[in-house]
């Protein structure tokens, strides 16, 4: 059986919302044609959410006039994708563990964690403004 | 019991609410993405001013719940606190069940098997 070819795209999108969907649909769409399992596809879908909303809401301080840059790149074994944003980034060490009893009952700040518990790799970029997102298929 | 397998594409996200006197009921379905669920909060602060004894959102439905819906549950939560009532969440399924786990969630919320067993809590 012959393998599918790699897929990989760069976007760049508008720092809003429902152009960010598209983007995390056309991603999901390519990773269930290929066959990743429901998990798989659940665990990419909500740290893309993540990666993205950071992006938007963090990054670019909501500021529809900037830009969320996404680059992904599609196989039959793993998925890599790329977030990066137009703001000054961050040091990802300093996120305060949101699980901590006190933190717990937050509305935000759990971002970071979720991509790290559901993917196989996360990085960031020495700025902090772009993450890298491994997820491999199971 | 495992999940039906459904692509996100085709499960459009639902709310729909039916008041049972001072319980609001909440049915959430499809996949709670991140532009479908913007309003959500919004949604839930009305309920709990309107006013309600308890929020109970119905889970059962429910495929995925990223990022902004999960804010939009745990606001309500706070913002009921304030209010002197309480959110209780019915039936999520596996995935949604592991992400309220992961968070440690699970500790901060009512979580009920069934509808019944929710409404029947005093």
């Amino acid at each position: 059986m012959s393998l599918e070819q790699p897929l990989s795209q760069q976007v760049v999108i508008p720092s809003d919302l429902c152009a960010a969907r598209q983007v995390e649909d056309c991603i999901i769409r390519e990773i269930e044609s290929r066959g990743y399992d429901a998990q798989c596809v659940f665990a990419l879908r909500l740290a893309l959410e993540e990666a993205i909303v950071n992006a938007h809401k963090h990054g670019n301080a909501g500021d529809p006039d900037k830009r969320i840059f996404v680059s992904y790149e599609v196989n039959d074994r793993r998925v890599v994708v790329r977030v990066r944003d137009e703001g000054d980034g961050f040091c990802p060490a300093r996120i305060p563990d949101p699980t901590v009893p006190d933190r717990v009952p937050l509305p935000s700040g759990r971002g970071i964690m979720l991509m790290r518990a559901y993917l196989d790799e996360v990085t960031f970029n020495e700025s902090g403004n772009e993450v890298q997102l491994v997820k491999e298929k199971s | 019991m495992p999940e039906p397998s459904r692509s996100f594409h085709d499960d459009v996200f639902r709310v729909d609410v039916d008041h049972r006197g001072q319980v609001a009921v909440v049915r959430l379905a499809g996949s709670a993405n991140m532009d479908d669920s913007a309003g959500l909060k919004e949604e839930l602060f009305e309920l709990i001013d309107s006013p309600v004894e308890r929020l109970v959102l119905d889970m059962t439905e429910l495929d995925f719940l990223g990022s902004v819906g999960l804010g939009a549950i745990i606001a309500a939560h706070l913002q009921c606190r304030h209010a002197n009532c309480s959110v209780h969440l019915v039936g999520p399924r596996p995935k949604v069940r592991e992400l309220l786990q992961v968070t440690r969630l699970d500790k901060v919320f009512f979580i009920h098997e069934s509808l019944d067993q929710a409404l029947a809590t005093a």
